[in-house]
């Protein structure tokens, strides 16, 4: 009868990860280099969901798969002045945009809160049931 | 015996099996909530008409029986896909409109059946006590 609430946190949790990982898309919009400041623009992440809770894909539930790296070309812009432009003066940046991650970022709020209130019905439910007892 | 006969007849049996009904149902639209964003996950459900049907033709039959008879721990329900329109790229066919309220009408349903045997618990109770 629990098995719902273990079910509602997968989810959860999942959809906390797409959304760290749309934050951290966003926080690096700008970002031309690696964490050892070699140049190597940021690629744009994102989650892959599969069927099946974190420890145990037979119970039902969600989890991230895994985390992609989005490999769509990276737009150019023209800047010579720019110490990372490659020889014709083009520079390469991140290939996030800002409207898609906002999208997601909406539709990852919105079923984080669809299944808290999933989760809240289920609690209502248990309660009432409870209640057969008193 | 006797005691067996007291809750197996009239509408307790009936109420029970259909919180147990509402219960399963939960878990399946729970899991479909979770898998909102899955890609290629497509949603299931159990059929309340399907449900209803099944139990009418319990009680149909049952009713010639005679009280004290009732079981109803046979009925099993099919887990259905009830649409198979694919809209999303993901080929996920959800739903959140309707995932929402069907969760919100199961969990009243849910209510209303621990409701009503409540009422008939209490009215037992009030049975044994000699009405006092």
């Amino acid at each position: 009868m629990f098995e719902i609430l273990d079910m509602g946190a997968s989810a959860l949790t999942a959809q906390r990860v797409r959304m760290d990982t749309i934050a951290g898309n966003i926080a690096n919009i700008n970002t031309l280099r690696d964490a050892n400041g070699k140049p190597n623009p940021y690629r744009r992440r994102f989650v892959v969901f599969a069927p099946g809770q974190a420890g145990d894909t037979s119970k039902p539930g969600v989890h991230v798969k895994s985390i992609e790296l989005d490999q769509s070309p990276l737009p150019k812009r023209y800047d010579p002045g720019n110490p990372d432009a490659d020889k014709d003066g083009y520079v390469s940046y991140p290939n996030v945009d800002m409207a898609i991650e906002f999208v997601n970022a909406l539709e990852a709020s919105r079923a984080y809160e669809a299944n808290v209130t999933m989760m809240d019905t289920a609690k209502s439910m248990f309660n009432s049931s409870l209640r057969l007892l008193a | 015996m006797y005691l067996d006969r007291l809750m197996n007849q009239g509408s307790v049996p009936v109420l029970e099996q259909f919180a147990q009904f509402t219960d399963a149902r939960q878990n399946v639209l729970g899991e479909d909530i979770a898998n909102v964003s899955t890609p290629n996950y497509v949603q299931k459900d159990l059929s309340l008409e399907k449900f209803q049907e099944l139990m009418r033709a319990k009680i149909d039959k049952t009713d010639s029986a005679g009280p004290g008879s009732l079981d109803f721990n046979d009925i099993s329900m099919d887990i259905q896909n009830p649409s198979n329109d694919i809209l999303f790229h993901d080929g996920n066919n959800r739903s959140m409109e309707q995932l929402m309220s069907d969760q919100a009408k199961n969990a009243l349903m849910h209510n209303l059946a621990v409701e009503l045997l409540r009422t008939q618990y209490a009215e037992l109770e009030t049975a044994i006590k000699e009405g006092k």
